[in-house]
Formats: structure tokens, sequence, C-alpha cells
């Protein structure tokens, strides 16, 4: 079918339609959620229905986890959803397509208000803002095992793996996945973002990278390492690891399987060219952005708001521990008393934004990491070089 | 096959040519207007439905081109230069999109537009014959057939038209007209930077397929190198199972093995349980912290774990074992049936001659099979080349390597072009390794069905 045409006639219908007040008409809209947060989506999907009589909604819900947003979003931007949760790392793809539709006007106002300074420049490229705030916790910290580290000895990563060896237990961190092995980089100062041409800048060769990797492959070369997936960490905490590397999406199996023994912390320093550094991580958002082929954008855009504000965050972190980016919702007492998300807030101040980072880095830096977990003895230098290269494509 | 009483094209073409040349020569003012507007001929010999018909398939021919065709086909050389505007709504507070050029759209739209043009020859070649043949008739004094016999004739002697229309023009709509988009997609830079209709993408010419052969160093290492482990994969892939499919189809049809159908069952009852998720399991099993390591370590026979999926020799190893797993019960299936075949008397008069049971299997068993299974090896051996699913399911692709652009060292061509459609949205590259795919099998199948004993002896078969 000729996407055009049917786009413009739906368009010029809504405008027909919207000067005659008072008639029900039907607004078909299509949300896209992660599987987990379905059951909390209907509910708020229910709610703006009853708050927004008059009209006809007919409103679907579909599962596209917020990784897989832009994927999914770009076989088919004409049948994709309106609205759509993305994780922020995608914006810059998700722009240069000209899929998002721009939050401005009093709208931009009271977003930029009522939500974090971070978040909402999570969202926002060359001044426009693309979508809505709606989870703070795309990052990574270190939870850990009070019976077996202090609080002192979580402070440093050559103290833990000394602690863990002791004790006979495990440090995990999946080192051979992109997200994770740029703590070490970030770390030690290297850069990762977009030149002027829109290609991904990265100088992980550099002396400083030299110095992080040579940390990363002394790191995977210790007894007390252990990589693997989340699998692995929620299989092994409390037993042979100890402590481990992840996100909040991990807050109740890690809870569950440490009991009394349950505390989490900031990413620990470590020794990078004979100083310390403190690890670095990629701080991202999760987003909900309206489509800009949207034949709904006005309603999509009032059902996004509705999705996202205060009331509805409150509600994500109670069901689904989910960290708000309401100012109102991160300050309500059950969130500021979240073990993991205060440890999440605190990394912060070492966080490094995720959306300057474009899909071709992600594999050339597993491949790295994987060089390093299989312990290789190339010359690292080389290796980099490689990375560089690969990454900068 | 009378080879040799065919033309060469072009001669086959100019007769072609040379024919409609001659039925204008000879036609009269009628069939002369026929040549141009179609159903004129028909229509002066009264036979008014079928002149109906060919006028109505060129005005339909001719709106197609004004209403919807030229729209894009005009574009098709540039694939439009104006993206699409935004424009801000006081109202509402938000921007509506004012639709502009879609390089896909277009490209898509004109190759159908163009594709039109063929049904279009095709109707008017057979609007001048059907004058010229009409005015003969009428010349003999006789009346043309009217239309419900030739509606007949579809039942009779034309029915193979009437049996083989519809699959055709499936065929065509939904098989050749998508792949002449994708190969034209790889000339084009239709990439993660020029994604319509956000921004557009044009033609490129030869650059992607010069980028892999030579002029990008990644894209040619890689590819190379990608190639190479695709052909390692799919020998070994396809001789392992087929060997020791007829090797278990032995052992199991030997005289005095006991329980025949009790072994075969259970080797078939790996087909039951579908293949994704016994090779999803399998990678389950076979990671660090999987159980295969966990019991290996436990017992002692290894201290740290051994990097069955995470070392690339290792990985490579493991992705032709478990094929091998998964694989071997369909040629034994197969090949049960076809040793059953082979004259007993070969083997007896073969023992009686003292052969062992190895000279057996190379002189009778192995060449009877391969004279049969011929055809089965090559699109066994192209269906490896192509194996998605044992390798994007146990290893996707892993694990990555820094010397491949965006790939793993069990990758093949078709998973690393998953890949890059996929997670890099580059679709013109992935395009041309598709083309490239294509040479290759193409070219090796046709060489090799071409050599086997099945061809070259069709009607020795005994």
């Amino acid at each position: 079918m000729n996407t055009r045409k049917l786009t413009s006639i739906a368009l010029a219908a809504l405008l027909a339609l919207g000067a005659m007040p008072g008639l029900a008409d039907t607004v078909t809209l299509k949300v896209w959620g992660s599987q987990d947060n379905q059951a909390l989506l209907g509910e708020l999907v229910e709610e703006f229905k009853a708050a927004n009589p008059g009209v006809e909604w007919d409103i679907a819900l579909g599962v596209v986890s917020e990784a897989d947003a832009q994927t999914r979003y770009s076989e088919d931007p004409a049948a994709a959803a309106d609205i759509f949760a993305f994780a922020n790392d995608q914006l810059r793809t998700l722009v240069s397509a000209d899929s998002l539709s721009e939050i401005a006007g009093s709208r931009y106002e009271a977003v930029a208000a009522a939500n974090t300074a971070g978040s909402v420049e999570s969202a926002t490229l060359d001044g426009t803002l693309y979508g809505f705030p709606m989870t703070a916790d795309n990052g990574y910290f270190l939870y850990y095992d009070k019976s077996v580290f202090s609080a002192e000895d979580v402070l440093s990563l050559d103290k833990m793996l000394e602690v863990a060896s002791a004790a006979g237990k495990k440090v995990f961190m999946d080192v051979s996945n992109g997200w994770y092995i740029a703590s070490f980089f970030l770390g030690a100062g290297c850069v990762l973002d977009i030149g002027p041409d829109g290609k991904q800048v990265c100088d992980f060769n550099s002396p400083k990278g030299l110095a992080a990797a040579e940390a990363i492959r002394k790191f995977t070369a210790d007894p007390a390492f252990l990589t693997g997936d989340d699998s692995v960490l929620q299989g092994g905490m409390g037993g042979s690891i100890a402590a481990g590397v992840s996100g909040t999406w991990n807050a109740t199996a890690m809870q569950d399987k440490l009991g009394e023994n349950y505390a989490a912390a900031p990413l620990p320093s470590f020794t990078c060219g004979g100083e310390q550094k403190h690890m670095a991580s990629f701080i991202g958002t999760k987003l909900l952005g309206v489509n800009s082929l949207s034949a709904n954008v006005k309603e999509a855009m009032l059902l996004a708001e509705h999705i996202t504000g205060e009331a509805a965050q409150l509600r994500f972190f109670e069901q689904r521990a989910l960290g708000p980016t309401n100012i109102a919702a991160a300050g309500n007492p059950a969130v500021l008393e979240d073990i993991a998300l205060a440890a999440l807030s605190a990394q912060s101040a070492w966080g490094v934004s995720q959306k300057n980072v474009l899909n071709g880095y992600w594999g050339p830096a597993e491949a790295f990491g994987l060089e390093m977990e299989n312990k290789s003895t190339a010359d690292l230098q080389g290796l980099l070089d490689q990375l560089v290269s690969q990454v900068t494509q | 096959m009378a080879k040799n009483k065919r033309d060469p094209f072009y001669q086959r073409l100019a007769g072609g040519f040379n024919e409609y040349f001659r039925m204008f020569r000879e036609g009269d003012a009628w069939t002369r207007l026929s040549y141009l507007i179609m159903g004129a001929g028909s229509f002066a010999r009264g036979q008014i439905v079928k002149g109906l018909l060919f006028l109505s398939g060129e005005a339909a021919f001719v709106w197609f081109y004004a209403a919807f065709g030229w729209r894009y086909l005009k574009d098709f050389g540039s694939l439009g230069t104006n993206a699409q505007l935004r424009v801000w709504d006081e109202i509402d507070e938000v921007y509506r999109r004012v639709p502009g050029d879609n390089s896909m759209l277009i490209l898509l739209y004109s190759v159908l537009t163009l594709a039109a043009i063929l049904p279009l020859v095709m109707l008017w070649k057979a609007n001048v014959r059907a004058a010229f043949k009409a005015q003969k008739i009428r010349e003999s004094k006789q009346k043309p057939p009217g239309f419900i016999t030739d509606l007949r004739t579809l039942l009779d002697s034309r029915f193979h038209m009437t049996l083989l229309s519809f699959p055709m023009v499936t065929l065509a709509l939904f098989t050749a007209l998508p792949i002449v988009f994708m190969v034209l997609i790889a000339f084009t830079n239709f990439d993660k930077a020029h994604q319509p209709p956000g921004s557009l993408f044009s033609w490129t010419g030869l650059a992607n397929i010069r980028g892999v052969i030579s002029s990008n160093p990644l894209y040619a290492r890689s590819f190379g190198g990608i190639l190479g482990w695709t052909f390692v994969w799919a020998v070994f892939a396809t001789f392992s199972n087929y060997i020791l499919g007829i090797v278990l189809a032995l052992m199991i049809n030997k005289k005095g093995i006991r329980l025949k159908r009790m072994w075969r069952t259970i080797f078939v009852t790996t087909i039951a349980i579908p293949q994704f998720v016994s090779l999803m399991l399998v990678s389950k099993m076979f990671t660090d912290t999987g159980v295969v390591n966990v019991i290996l370590q436990r017992l002692r026979v290894v201290n740290s774990p051994i990097p069955f999926l995470t070392d690339a020799n290792w990985a490579r190893v493991m992705v032709i074992m478990v094929n091998i797993w998964v694989g071997i019960p369909y040629t034994m299936l197969m090949s049960t049936g076809i040793l059953m075949n082979i004259p007993a008397e070969l083997y007896e008069s073969a023992s009686i001659d003292g052969a062992t049971p190895i000279q057996t299997f190379v002189s009778i068993t192995m060449p009877y099979m391969l004279f049969v299974t011929g055809p089965y090896l090559i699109t066994t051996f192209v269906g490896n080349i192509n194996n998605f699913n044992v390798i994007y399911l146990l290893t996707a692709g892993g694990p990555a390597t820094l010397d491949y652009y965006q790939g793993g060292k069990t990758d093949l061509l078709v998973t690393w072009l998953y890949k890059l459609t996929v997670n890099e949205q580059n679709y013109s590259l992935a395009s041309t390794i598709g083309i490239f795919i294509f040479v290759i099998v193409a070219a090796l199948s046709l060489t090799v069905y071409n050599l086997t004993g099945s061809v070259k002896k069709e009607d020795q078969f005994s």
C-alpha cells in the first residue's frame, strides 16, 4: 500500500475530525513496552482512558523490550507503535531516521521542570527533547556480600580480589560485554563520543587506554575473577560469588540470594598505570518516545505524559523497582531508602552518557573483552588499535 | 535435449522483431492501427470483447503510469531529494510531519512500475498477432472465432496457460520482484546513516562491491575470513553427517544386531524435539558455568572451564559436533532405505572374492550411495552454506573477534549478513554479500550437479 497516501489521508482525517468538537471519534494508539512492564502499562492505559472520556480509545499494547525498540521500529516505521519505550543509547539512531516526535512548547517546559536535569539531558539531542524520561536506572554498580567484604574493602578492586581469593570466592563482572568493559576505559579517562561527522570517536588505543587494558588483563587473569551472563550472577551470588557488577534489574534476585548480607555500593577504584582510578559506568535512561509518523501525535503525547508522570513512576518503582526520573518521585522516602538505587545514584558521579555510543561499538568491544577473558597473550596495543579502527569504521 | 537447434539469443531476438515488421508490412490499416491503439484490429473484425480487453489493458497501463507509477519513476535516478518536513502545530503544540520523498518506496515502486511494462509488452504482442490472424481469416472469407470460442481454448488447447498463469503471476510478484529490489539495494548507500524517511539514500554504483572485494580492507578481510570458514563448515557439516549417518545405518542394518527397531527409534527421537530447542539447550550446557564444565570440574578432569563456545577453535569444533548430533538421524533414515535396495548379489560375490568389510564399503556401498544421493548431497551442501539455525542458535556467530567487521569466528556469511542488517542497519552491504552468496552457491551447485553420476548416467540407473 501507499503509506504516504495513507498517512496524509489519516492526517487530513484527524484534522477534519479535530475541527468538529464534541464528536466522539476513535483514536487508535499502539504502545510498545517490555514484557515485565505489560501489567502496569495496562493499568495506566485504563486509567488514561477513564480520565479522558468523550473519545473512543482503542489502545493496544505490544511486547517489545526497550533494547529492541529501535531495531523493531526501523523494520517498518509506519507500522511501528505510536508510543514506544527505548533505552536512550538508541536516541541518535532514532533521531537520524526522524523517528521521534519532538517535545516542544509548554509540554517541554513541563517535562523539563518535572524531571531530573540528567534525565532530561539524556533525552535531548542538539537542544531538542525527543522523549519522555521514564526510568533512570539503566546503569550498573556493585552488589556485594556483607559477610565477605567490609564497606572499606569495596572501595578498591585490588583489595576486593585479595579478600575474595582468601575467602575462596569470586568477583563477578561480564567483561566480554561492551557495556561493562567500558567501565575501565572511561574510568581511565578515555573518550567515547560522537564526532562532527556523526561517526564514533574513540581513543581506547591511547596510552590511557593501554593502561586500562593492562588493568583489565590483570583483573581477568586473577583467580578470583568470574565472568558470565546474568544467570551466572543470579545462580552464584551468596554461594561462590561474593560480589558482582550489575544493575537494578537484578536487585530483587540479589536480595533473595543474600538476605541479611545484601549490600550495594558504587563501583570500586582500580589500579591504572600505578594510579588509583575510579571505575566509570555507562549511565542511561529509558525513555518513552512518540513515533513521528503517528496519526495521533497529540493523543500519543498525552498518553506518554500519563505513563511517565509522578504517580506512574512511583508505581514503576513499587512494582518493578525501577528508579524514577521524576524529581518528586525520586524524593519519595521509599525511593531514597532503596539500597540498589542509592548505590546507582552514588555511582552516577562517574557516569558517562550512553547516548553517545553508536551501535558499531558493542561488537568489537565484546570481542576485545573475550580476548581478555580467554587470557590472550596478543599485543594489547595491537588489539586496541584494531578495536578503535572497527569502532570508528 | 535439442541444443543444436537453438539459435543464439540475439538471432532469436532479431527473429522476434522481424516477425512484427513482417506483420506490419503485410497488415492492412486496421492491423497497423493495432500497433498503436491496441484492440483496433479485433474491433474491425467483429471481435468486440477481445478488442475491449486489449484496449482496456492499454488504458489501465496508461492510467497506472499517470496516476501512480510516474510519481515514483521520475525520482528513480536520484531516489528522492526532499526528506520529510516537520511543521509546528500551534494549537496542539506538536510537530506534525509533512511527508517527503522516501527512497525505499521510490525504489520499490519504481521496480514495480518498470516491471509493469512486461505484461504490457506481452499484451501488445498478443494484440498484434490477434489482429494479423483475424485479418488473414477475414481474407480467406471466414469468420474469426468469437470470444466464447477463444475462452474455450483455455480449457483445451491452451490449458497449460490456465494452469500456469496463477503460479507465474505470484512467482513474479512475490519472488522475482523482491529479488530485483534487494539486488538494487546493493548499489545504493542504504545504511544506518541513510534511513528514510528521515535521511534519504542514493545510488553509489559499484562502491559496495568494490568495498567487499578490495577498497575497504576491513570488509574485504572479514568477507574472506568468513567465506573461508563458511566453506570449511559446509564441507565438514555435510560430509560428517553423510558418512556417519550411513555408518550408523549400516551398523543397525547389520545381520545379528538385535532390537533394530528400538535403535532406530532412539535415534529418531532427536528429530521429535524441535531443532531450535535442542540447540538453545546445548548452547547453555556448554557455557563456562554450564552443566558440562561443572561435571568435568567436579570429576577433576579439568581445573578451569573449557572454553567450548568462547574459544574460536573449540567453538568451531563444537558447532560441527552438535550439527552431527542433530543431523545424523535424517541421513540414517534416508540411507536405511537406499542400503536395503543395494542388490545382495554384489555383496555375496564380493565376499566370495574375499573382500574385507572396508573394501566392500568403499567399492560397493559408497559408489551406490553416491550415485543415488548425489543431488541430495548438493542441496545439503548449499543448505549448510546457508545454515542459519545451527550457527545462530548455538553460538550466534561468536566468539566475537576484532579480525572481522561486526562478526564472530563461527559466523557464516548468512549469519553475518543477518547481523549487518539487524544490528547495523547496513542493508546495502548485506545486500552485496547476498549477491556474492548467490553467485557462489549457484556456480558451485550447477558445476557439481552436472558432474554427478546421477546426471551424466541418467539413463543407466538400475
